[in-house]
């Protein structure tokens, strides 16, 4: 018998105490992450007026309020429509992307990609606000098309990412027969590496989708009266009534949020895109 | 056919080709043409307007360039002190960040248990959850008539509330909950690579597990704790909404201060200089960064 093998045998039957205080200590912090996430829930079917917990009685009261209100149902309206066509065109110019940077070799290749990425850590709040500085003259502050350019930019990143992790696993033979037998460049991408890509652009959908459905920071200083994304009315409204109708938004949202990773993590495995 | 077979293996294999391929070169220029231009504009455009403001000597109108604004941000008590808080509270909520998500970075690199996949999606789960979603949960967990109080109200410890909103670390609690994920994925990656057949040499050497994970796995994962801790460091400083909801005006950061002077007081060059110094406090993380990971390459 090999040492390794007398070692893994010595820790594999029995749990160790130190696995089991980690097992414990992991089941802490998942706790911690869920706490705050799932309290919202027994809040949004509350009687009282306020956040107060636990809730004093059962009601739906909050949830008529939520309908009734016309600008949330308008405000949810333009963040999907603004999450869609965001997506749409940023897995355009993400998948793109990542075909110019897998199946070519250029010099600067890394230093593109992490240009690419750049989205993802430069700060929101001064994008935000040289976006607003750059709009003002332009006549595209409160416009739709300045808040769609800003949604492009934070979701790009995350149809990129997807996009070259499943193109890394697409086999190349595949596109060089497809090439042999005479498709151009642009019938072998279209049938052959496009149809391969799918998980990726599915995975890359469902972040964008999140992502600029919750974008916060940079669309409070693009959108204003008339036109206002689900998050700011949301936020707006906390300003002045911290009551439960946005616990029960919130319900809402977590449900279509679980309905969105059971779907993902069925079809393609929220865990792969990660790895 | 017409193509020889020879020639597309070598476009698609990336091969040197012996002259300058222009169809492949104009291919590929069209492919990536689409997300340069959205970075340029989006991205590009909008940073340097910004630089631009923060020097100029007034706006509307500006007649000449000047540094006023920066000597009046960094000479201002006022905005040093929201500087040094918004840089003390990156550090700290980085810190405690690291050392939570280790263990659990742990866990998901080298544990046998079954029900690890179901972890690993309970830990990225948080990230699809929007962040107001969350900060009105931390509102009822914190808040005067909140969870705490009312448990602690019940078990006879305290009489009247405690204050635990609008405090500075009901901020950190809030970033540290939003960013753990970030740092478990960065450190698991790192964990997940290393051979752990040094962690079993040294220990058949004689080290005991302490001193097998202070001198041989804690070092060979330094990177994704310090890649983990940039990602977490940027989204800090330039967060917004956490500080303004769990600090509810008590707590003043530089992304509050921006806000302020573009939308509130209309002080453009005066917000532009201040976010400035945020982009600049970002940028010498990155080149910290890029310095480690040279230096420790070369190791």
């Amino acid at each position: 018998m090999s040492s390794s093998e007398a070692l893994s045998n010595s820790h594999a039957p029995k749990a160790t105490s130190g696995e089991r205080a980690l097992s414990l200590y992991v089941c802490l912090i998942l706790l911690f992450l869920a706490l705050p996430i799932f309290i919202v829930v027994p809040l949004a079917f509350s009687s009282d007026a306020s956040l107060s917990f636990p809730p004093h009685g059962f009601s739906f009261r909050w949830f008529v309020n939520m309908v009734n209100r016309q600008e949330f149902l308008r405000a949810a309206g333009l963040s999907a429509m603004l999450a869609v066509v965001a997506t749409i065109c940023s897995l355009i110019v993400g998948s793109l992307a990542a075909v110019g940077l897998v199946r070519y070799h250029f010099p600067g290749r890394d230093t593109l990609l992490m240009v690419f990425m750049t989205p993802l850590i430069f700060p929101a709040i001064v994008l935000g606000a040289g976006l607003a500085l750059m709009f003002s003259p332009l006549g595209l502050l409160r416009n739709f098309w300045g808040l769609l350019l800003a949604h492009m930019v934070v979701t790009f990143p995350y149809c990129l990412r997807t996009s070259l992790a499943t193109l890394h696993e697409v086999d190349k033979a595949l596109e060089e027969a497809a090439y042999t037998l005479g498709a151009n460049r642009w019938r072998t991408f279209r049938h052959v590496t496009l149809p391969l890509m799918r998980p990726g652009l599915l995975a890359g959908a469902t972040f964008s989708l999140i992502i600029s459905f919750d974008e916060f920071t940079i669309t409070m200083f693009l959108a204003g009266p008339g036109l206002m994304t689900l998050p700011l009315e949301m936020y707006n409204y906390t300003e002045f009534s911290l009551d439960p109708t946005i616990a029960a938004i919130s319900t809402v949202l977590l449900i279509i949020t679980s309905i969105a990773i059971v779907i993902i993590e069925k079809l393609v495995g929220l865990g792969k895109q990660f790895s | 056919m017409s193509t020889p077979a020879g020639a597309p293996t070598r476009a698609l294999d990336g091969l040197p080709p012996r002259r300058i391929d222009y169809g492949r070169l104009f291919s590929l220029l069209m492919l990536l043409a689409p997300a340069a231009l959205l970075l340029a504009v989006g991205l590009l455009w909008p940073f340097l307007t910004m630089l631009r403001m923060s020097f100029l000597d007034r706006y509307p109108d500006p007649s000449a360039l000047t540094l006023e604004y920066y000597t009046l941000v960094l000479g201002d008590p006022y905005f040093l002190r929201i500087i040094g808080r918004t840089f003390s509270l990156a550090l700290v909520v980085t810190v405690i960040t690291a050392v939570l998500a280790y263990p659990v970075a742990w866990f998901l690199a080298r544990s046998r248990s079954r029900y690890k996949h179901l972890v690993f999606l309970a830990v990225i789960s948080p990230l699809m959850v929007s962040i107001i979603v969350r900060s009105i949960g931390w509102t009822i967990v914190l808040g005067n008539e909140g969870l705490i109080n009312a448990l602690l109200h019940g078990l006879g410890l305290i009489d009247g509330p405690l204050q635990l909103m609008q405090s500075f670390w009901s901020v950190v609690l809030g970033m540290v909950h939003i960013l753990i994920p970030f740092m478990v994925l960065s450190i698991a990656s790192v964990l997940g690579k290393i051979d752990p057949s040094y962690a079993e040499a040294a220990y058949v050497m004689g080290a005991n597990p302490v001193r097998t994970f202070l001198k041989v796995t804690l070092p060979l994962s330094v990177q994704g704790i310090a890649s983990g801790s940039v990602i977490v460091f940027c989204l800090t400083i330039g967060a917004y909404v956490t500080p303004v909801m769990l600090g509810r005006g008590k707590v003043l950061v530089m992304a509050m201060g921006i806000f302020e002077q573009m939308v509130v007081t209309v002080d453009w060059p005066t917000g532009a200089a201040v976010a400035m110094v945020l982009t600049m406090g970002t940028m010498l993380v990155l080149i910290a960064y890029g310095l480690f990971l040279r230096r420790y390459s070369r190791r």
